[in-house]
């Protein structure tokens, strides 16, 4: 469970977030939805720890992620928007470098599982700067998710994924037990695996509710995002 | 007219902010850089000035100076060609409109050689005037000239080097360096100058067929490492990532080869150096300081590269890789003492040094070499760690490594005095050093402390 209760983050006299309060729940899918610039990733960021923020507070499984950020981070696997590695490693030396400073244990029978399931196994001891996007994605995928962690938090998790792989993650998250965060600016994501929405819009909550629910009013993410938006614009 | 030049504009204007926002972000920094440069500029200077006036067994050439100023030049414009063409994703924009790519490419070859000469004019005029502050006569207008050709020149077989050396026909290489060896070999700054335009048809020709290098990527497979993946304790896989990127950047090499010849070269000039430098008059007077200043400097050398510049980047290096560390549940402390220790293999690759430069001095040396290298190469730690923490994202930051280079003269300068104090005037000073350097390494575990405290995230 991640409780983040009256964040405010700004970037010099930008504000990227402002008094924000959300309530990640256990054995929910949650997306986050909004525009570019809205304070998606920031909001990823600051729930992993790798952003301070102004004021507020954000714990992870009851640890709060400033005081007790150790442990905070240990319950939490994070897929960033842009997964920069170490471009002179190979994709399996990464992936043991992660399973070795984060103490996995079995990590090479569950490097190898995910991998085969991503399709990267077989380019594995190549040097990670020779990887398409769509690569490198699927090993930072596999690194956020090798620990089995309580909190998922992806951003973008299919942005450059082949529709094999897309849908294989998909269906890891519909199973995964525990919270999992997704950032998104896709309603069909949403649609297929979120259990609830959360759309923000310049750094404050809009709205808040059931995928269910929106689906059955609106007939479609899409539609549900679109008038949200323009009722919020207006 | 007015879409004239646009690539070259952009990278110009891309240069400059990026200038602009590190000053702001760092401005202590660079004003210890402004200082230094000056303060190097000076020196130079007046050794020149000195050269001049008074006679010595160095013949330091207007040639040798050239060569210099066109080899740091040649360095430059390929590095710039590399970034800003090579391996520049955002050029993908330029490349895809209908200008023709080959004047891209050349727009930004043109920028390249636009930021060479704002750099030579500027350097070249302040020295100049240090020069005529000396009462050194300056008025030397064709050796200006043929140094601004040359420098011209330099950037036009620079960034030829940097498109030939990553293209898929590896050899378009040839031609370059056949007009590269000729220019070197000539020894010649009239012939060399005179080589320009030469220079500029061959970059022409390598613009002309530029775009195979563009993104240049090999796809290399390392199924013999395989058999070392595993997982390891922290400390072990910091290590081991650490020195892996070192290993397979070929850094290493480069440690043990500037090791063993600035030994041989310090080594050499401790005993020739007098006779080479110094005129006769100054002989009695400056006899013992000059051996020492040359131990030194090979000491200070050595350290700078194998120490300072491993030491800055283990944590420069990670801009955009912090997410990884940010993220980890690793206690800032033990990623801190994780990668410095990679730093012992980088201090194994000073010690050839020692062997090298006692071939000369003596052997019987050896403890006061080793002493002095251990506490240099601990002392550059000490100062690069935080720094590097410090300043992250300043990847490969020149003018960083510039000031922590000159902050370390200082500081070693006056330890080598104190430990050859130490070893002329005690009786037992293997203990006052093993002391000395036990002090050094609480010093450092000081170090590491403060470094950790400033790669913390600063929460109100």
């Amino acid at each position: 469970m991640i409780i983040v209760n009256n964040v405010t983050k700004s970037y010099g006299k930008i504000i990227a977030l402002k008094n924000v309060s959300f309530k990640f729940d256990d054995s929910h899918v949650i997306a986050i939805m909004g525009e570019n610039g809205a304070g998606k990733s920031t909001l990823l960021k600051i729930c992993t720890g790798i952003l301070p923020f102004d004021q507020g507070e954000v714990t992870v499984d009851g640890f709060s992620i400033v005081k007790d950020s150790i442990k905070a981070r240990e319950q939490i696997g994070y897929l960033p928007e842009m997964p920069d590695m170490y471009e002179r490693l190979t994709g399996r030396e990464f992936l043991f470098y992660i399973a070795s400073l984060r103490k996995v244990k079995g990590a090479e029978n569950k490097i190898n599982e995910i991998t085969k399931m991503m399709g990267i196994y077989d380019s594995l001891d190549f040097e990670i700067g020779s990887y398409s996007k769509g690569m490198k994605q699927k090993i930072s995928i596999t690194s956020a998710i090798m620990h089995d962690p309580k909190n998922l938090l992806l951003d973008e998790p299919i942005y450059g994924l082949d529709p094999f792989t897309s849908k294989a993650i998909q269906e890891f998250i519909k199973n995964k037990k525990g919270t999992t965060v997704i950032a998104t600016h896709s309603t069909q994501l949403a649609e297929k695996v979120a259990d609830l929405v959360y759309i923000i819009m310049r750094g404050r909550v809009v709205h808040f509710d059931e995928v269910s629910k929106l689906m059955s009013k609106y007939g479609s993410m899409e539609e549900a995002y679109f008038h949200i938006k323009d009722e919020k614009d207006a | 007219m007015k879409r004239m030049l646009e690539t070259s504009k952009i990278i110009l204007k891309d240069n400059t902010r990026d200038l602009i926002k590190k000053m702001e972000e760092a401005p202590v920094l660079y004003v210890i850089f402004t200082v230094m440069m000056i303060f190097s500029i000076l020196v130079f200077a007046y050794a020149t000035y000195f050269l001049l006036n008074v006679e010595t067994n160095l013949n330091v050439s207007l040639e040798d100076v050239f060569f210099t100023i066109f080899f740091v030049f040649f360095l430059k414009s390929a590095a710039d060609v590399y970034n800003h063409f090579i391996m520049s994703s955002p050029l993908s924009y330029s490349l895809s409109t209908q200008v023709d790519q080959k004047k891209t490419v050349f727009e930004i070859f043109l920028a390249v050689l636009f930021m060479d000469l704002v750099i030579w004019f500027a350097f070249s005029s302040f020295f100049l005037v240090a020069l005529a502050a000396f009462g050194v006569n300056v008025y030397y207008p064709l050796e200006y000239l043929l140094f601004t050709l040359g420098v011209i020149t330099a950037a036009c077989v620079g960034c030829a080097v940097a498109i030939n050396f990553f293209s898929p026909r590896r050899y378009r290489l040839l031609p370059t360096l056949i007009l590269l060896g000729f220019i070197l070999n000539s020894k010649s700054m009239l012939y060399a100058s005179l080589m320009l335009p030469l220079a500029i048809l061959h970059v022409g020709w390598s613009i002309k067929n530029s775009i195979p290098s563009y993104l240049f990527v090999k796809r290399k497979e390392r199924l013999k490492e395989r058999a070392q993946v595993k997982v390891r304790s922290v400390i072990k896989a910091l290590f081991y990532r650490e020195t892996t990127v070192l290993w397979r950047d070929k850094l290493l090499f480069s440690f043990v080869f500037s090791s063993v010849s600035t030994g041989l070269f310090a080594g050499y000039f401790f005993i020739y150096g007098e006779e080479i430098l110094l005129p006769e008059v100054l002989r009695k007077t400056m006899s013992s300081f000059l051996p020492a200043m040359f131990v030194f400097l090979g000491v200070y050398v050595v350290v700078v590269y194998t120490a300072v510049f491993p030491a800055l980047n283990l944590f420069l290096n990670e801009e955009k890789t912090m997410w990884i560390i940010r993220h980890i549940p690793v206690k800032n402390d033990v990623f801190i003492y994780g990668k410095t220790s990679a730093l012992a293999l980088c201090f194994l690759t000073a010690i050839p040094f020692v062997p090298y430069i006692s071939i000369f001095m003596g052997f019987d040396q050896i403890a006061f070499l080793l002493w002095l290298l251990v506490f240099s190469y601990i002392a550059g730690v000490i100062i690069s760690v935080p720094l590097g923490v410090k300043y992250v994202g300043k990847k490969s930051d020149i003018m960083l490594l510039y000031s922590v280079a000159m902050l370390l003269f200082a500081v070693l300068g006056t330890a080598a005095t104190l430990g050859s104090m130490i070893r002329d005037y005690f009786a037992y000073p293997i203990a006052i050093y093993i002391l000395t350097i036990l002090a050094e390494i609480f010093v450092l575990y000081l170090s590491l402390k403060i470094s950790s405290k400033i790669l913390a995230l600063n929460y109100p």
